[in-house]
């Protein structure tokens, strides 16, 4: 919610300074207007897919979409809207519904669907309203956090139409196959959690309230009632609720391993059979309410724990979006006539039309058509390649400047991204497990507290009280239950886990926290991570002289503002920043391959790859590069100070790599060129203790091997899938306050560990003084747990500096 | 101290219709989704009424 407050950006504010698109609240360069209803120009537009989007909303009469948006702030950041005209035909298609969707006993349909573009509470709004904007649509119920949206519709509904709506709303729907008994089984399991700790609570509050009337002095008929209601409530807490506990301490022992559970579950079934023999002994005294309360606290603070690690999962559930846009294929050999299918449905020979901003499917060669593909995903390579026909294409790889038919020759597992796919699959199966701290540490308190009990009660034996022996032994059992112990690992994790997510660190496991502390030799990849990972113009130089700057970048802007090439991107963000204005052309021309000319005031204008040319005269040349990120230098050096081998990997050639290396501090020794995604691999795996940062497919499989795997934002899904940290805000200097993070928290955990081993040694001095009572571990125990969470929530000065 | 015999049973009920209550909700989804809710209460309910004839199939294509 913090989080969600600080997006809170007031619209008024920002568009005194700059213009902001109305629709999806990104800078705007270029502002169109809704020339009709707005001729003042109040409202800008980033572009016409943001505008259309709204003169659609303002015709169905939705325009509080933009009232609620602006009411209530940003959820997250999107992009512009861009409007294709898909029909979404093959979801209706019979094999693919029954895939992806399923009935209920009312004969209505279920699908889901994840949605590109949903940002704001207005969109919660305007998804919740399916129902009564389109026909025959029973439900649509959006998970905001998710971007997943259930719509069921009625025997007569389609879900080509449902996606049509979406798409002319500007979000943009894909399909999400379900395992319906895996989904169905996670959300029992949720249930069933979430009653568990509902039960506990309830069973430990009517303890606690009947025992605390018991301590207070109840005797005579009052005291056997409250005793015997302090029974009832704690038989379902011990049963239902604890169940969980005596399944993990089995497992471990099955396994011939320790685990925290173990000393949990022995207090447990301990204290049950302590009080149980009291109670039909007549004797009014029993360890229920610490142990409910316990029960409680415990699945509580394993519940934050899963929750927070779900989230991260569910980052890399997004499937595999470039395989799963709809896509046109030839339904001929003339190459005229195209239908629409799912990626799914591709087989080997079909010829497919891949326009520009699309991902390709499948490897294969192109058949017509020239334009730019950005490998860099795939090979590491920064600079797009040209590709004509009879040029081969690869799946992952995507089309940058305009549309191509390319003939499908290698499909799914067989492309190069699908073998890279099976090799991480294969090298998450092979991570070695690593031994959770908590357990290592339970192995000792195990082995400490059996061999107290048995030495108090040999003490007793000898001394000729067996019964008391027996007592005194039992009930240390129970109150060294490592409660403290137990709670404040997860609390700690937890709160460091929400607090990275806040700030754009997505980490999958605590585990990883744990293992990052043990990390020697970090290794960089060049594109997208330590570089931006897309060109950007270096330096101009001015063949002639005489040339006004300002008529230079103003010809840029007219010419190359609608060319999607890089680098006429890069060139058009250059101009643009140096104050460069658009102007009329005439005669515009765009060859992909060549160039872009056209006419401006009389004068014949050409751009290519050698520059700006005025009437066939060189008037300007430019240098290109993939830039460095800002924070990459400094990043470097922070690791460096912190004894740790940084080495930088990249599939680009040698020179640019060492120029690179040389820019950042990285000895050329240390960077490696010209690797393949397997040489990668390669070169991790045999180096120990290795943290592997990337984005591409080509860092995949070494993300997959590394002792932890880092993909940086932009990544693809796959690298995310092999990763164990996610970054969601660019550059590198999350990687260092990762570092830093995970240093902290096992300090804190240490620090936790200390004193609940402190508060385990008083009850331990307490029970072996034969001291110990009910309401004495009554009183220790919550005292402890609530110094080991406020321990976790002081954090360390590290931890606050990092946070603010 | 007689009205415990009242006050007691009325005091376990009470718990356990809330328990009963708990567990009916939870089985039916009710926290299913502990993110999305919490948001829904900043939109109005009370927001003007759409025109649905405006707004069937049709129109939309034909727009």
């Amino acid at each position: 919610m913090k989080n969600f407050m600080k997006n809170l950006a007031s619209p008024e504010k920002i568009q005194q300074k700059i213009l902001m698109c109305c629709h999806c609240d990104e800078f705007v360069f270029k502002a169109v207007y809704d020339e009709k209803s707005d001729p003042d120009h109040h409202k800008p537009f980033c572009c016409m897919g943001c505008l259309t989007v709204y003169q659609i909303l303002s015709q169905k009469g939705l325009e509080d979409y933009y009232d609620i948006k602006n009411r209530t702030g940003i959820y997250r950041r999107r992009s512009p809207v861009e409007i294709q005209s898909l029909q979404y035909l093959f979801i209706n298609d019979i094999a693919f519904m029954n895939e992806y969707s399923y009935l209920d006993a009312n004969q209505y349909r279920t699908m889901e669907f994840y949605l590109e573009g949903i940002h704001c509470l207005g969109c919660l709004w305007l998804i919740e309203k399916f129902p009564s904007l389109v026909e025959n649509v029973i439900s649509a119920k959006l998970d905001l956090k998710k971007s997943i949206v259930k719509v069921t519709i009625s025997k007569e509904g389609s879900f080509s139409t449902v996606a049509q709506e979406f798409n002319q709303l500007g979000y943009k729907p894909h399909p999400l196959k379900k395992n319906q008994d895996g989904e169905h089984l996670k959300t029992r399991e949720e249930r069933q959690f979430l009653l568990r700790i509902g039960i506990a609570a309830a069973g430990a509050n009517n303890v606690m309230l009947y025992a605390i009337s018991l301590y207070a002095g109840a005797d005579g008929f009052f005291a056997s009632i409250f005793n015997s209601l302090t029974v009832i409530f704690a038989i379902p807490v011990f049963s239902y609720c604890a169940f969980p506990f005596y399944k993990n301490a089995w497992q471990s022992l099955k396994n011939k391993n320790f685990s925290i559970d173990m000393p949990i579950a022995v207090s447990l079934l301990i204290g049950i059979a302590h009080g149980m023999f009291n109670y039909f002994t007549g004797i009014h005294e029993n360890y229920f309410d610490s142990l409910t309360t316990l029960v409680f606290l415990l699945l509580l603070s394993r519940y934050f724990l899963k929750k927070i690690q779900e989230n991260a999962l569910s980052f890399q559930d997004l499937h595999f979006f470039y395989l799963g846009e709809s896509l046109l294929r030839a339904t001929d050999k003339t190459l005229l006539n195209f239908e629409e299918v799912h990626p799914k449905y591709i087989t080997v020979n079909d010829c497919i039309k891949i326009s520009s901003g699309n991902f390709i499917p499948a490897d294969g060669k192109i058949i017509k058509g020239t334009t730019h593909v950005n490998t860099s995903l795939l090979t590491g390579e920064s600079i797009p390649q040209e590709v004509g026909p009879h040029d081969s294409v690869f799946a992952g790889t995507q089309n940058i400047s305009s549309e191509i038919i390319m003939q499908a020759l290698k499909i799914k597992n067989e492309t190069r991204l699908g073998m890279i796919l099976n090799n991480v699959e294969n090298g998450q199966k092979i991570k070695a497990p690593v031994v959770e701290l908590t357990d290592k540490v339970s192995k000792y308190f195990i082995l400490t507290v059996f061999g107290l009990a048995l030495g108090l009660f040999c003490y007793h034996a000898f001394h000729g009280n067996l019964i008391h022996a027996v007592e005194q032994s039992l009930i240390l059992l129970i109150v060294t239950c490592p409660c403290a112990l137990a709670l404040s690992v997860p609390l700690t994790f937890t709160r460091s886990l929400t607090k990275a997510a806040e700030h754009g660190i997505i980490i999958k496991s605590d585990i990883v926290l744990q293992k990052i502390t043990k990390i020697k030799n970090i290794f960089l990849d060049k594109t997208g991570t330590i570089t931006h990972g897309k060109l950007s113009v270096n330096s101009m130089c001015l063949p002639k002289n005489n040339t006004p700057i300002k008529k230079i970048f103003d010809v840029i802007v007219s010419l190359e503002s609608d060319s999607k090439h890089p680098t006429a991107k890069a060139l058009v963000e250059y101009a643009t920043i140096k104050g460069g204005v658009k102007n009329e052309v005439t005669h515009h021309l765009e060859i992909p391959g060549v160039g872009v000319s056209g006419k401006i005031n009389h004068q014949f204008y050409e751009i290519n790859k050698h520059g700006v040319f005025e009437n066939a005269e060189h008037i300007a040349k430019f240098n290109f590069i993939d830039d460095i990120r800002n924070d990459s230098k400094n990043t470097i050096q922070f690791l460096l100070s912190h004894n740790l081998k940084v080495h930088m990997l990249s599939g680009d050639n040698k020179s640019v790599v060492l120029d690179v290396a040389k820019k950042v501090n990285i000895s050329p020794s240390q960077s490696y060129s010209e690797l393949s995604p397997e040489e990668k691999n390669v070169l991790i795996s045999k180096t120990p203790h290795s943290m592997m940062v990337g984005d591409g497919a080509n860092d995949a499989i070494a993300l997959a091997n590394s002792h932890v795997g880092v993909a940086v934002l932009g990544a693809m899904d796959i690298s995310l899938k092999a990763a164990d940290v996610y970054l969601t805000t660019p550059g590198l200097s999350s990687v260092a306050k990762l570092i830093t993070l995970s240093k902290e928290t096992m300090k804190i955990i240490h620090r936790n560990l200390f004193l609940s081993l402190i508060y385990n040694s008083i009850s331990v001095y307490l029970a072996l003084r034969g001291w110990i009572s009910p309401w004495a571990a009554a009183i220790i125990m919550p005292l402890s747990s609530l110094t080991v969470f406020l321990s976790s929530l002081y954090g360390t000065k590290k931890l606050r500096n990092l946070w603010k | 101290m007689e009205i415990i015999a009242l006050l007691l049973p009325l005091a376990i009920l009470l718990g356990l219709l809330f328990i009963g209550g708990f567990i009916w909700m939870a089985y039916h989804g009710q926290y299913d989704d502990l993110e999305t809710p919490k948001y829904k209460m900043l939109i109005d309910a009370n927001q003007k009424k759409i025109k649905k004839n405006h707004l069937s199939k049709k129109d939309v294509r034909d727009e």
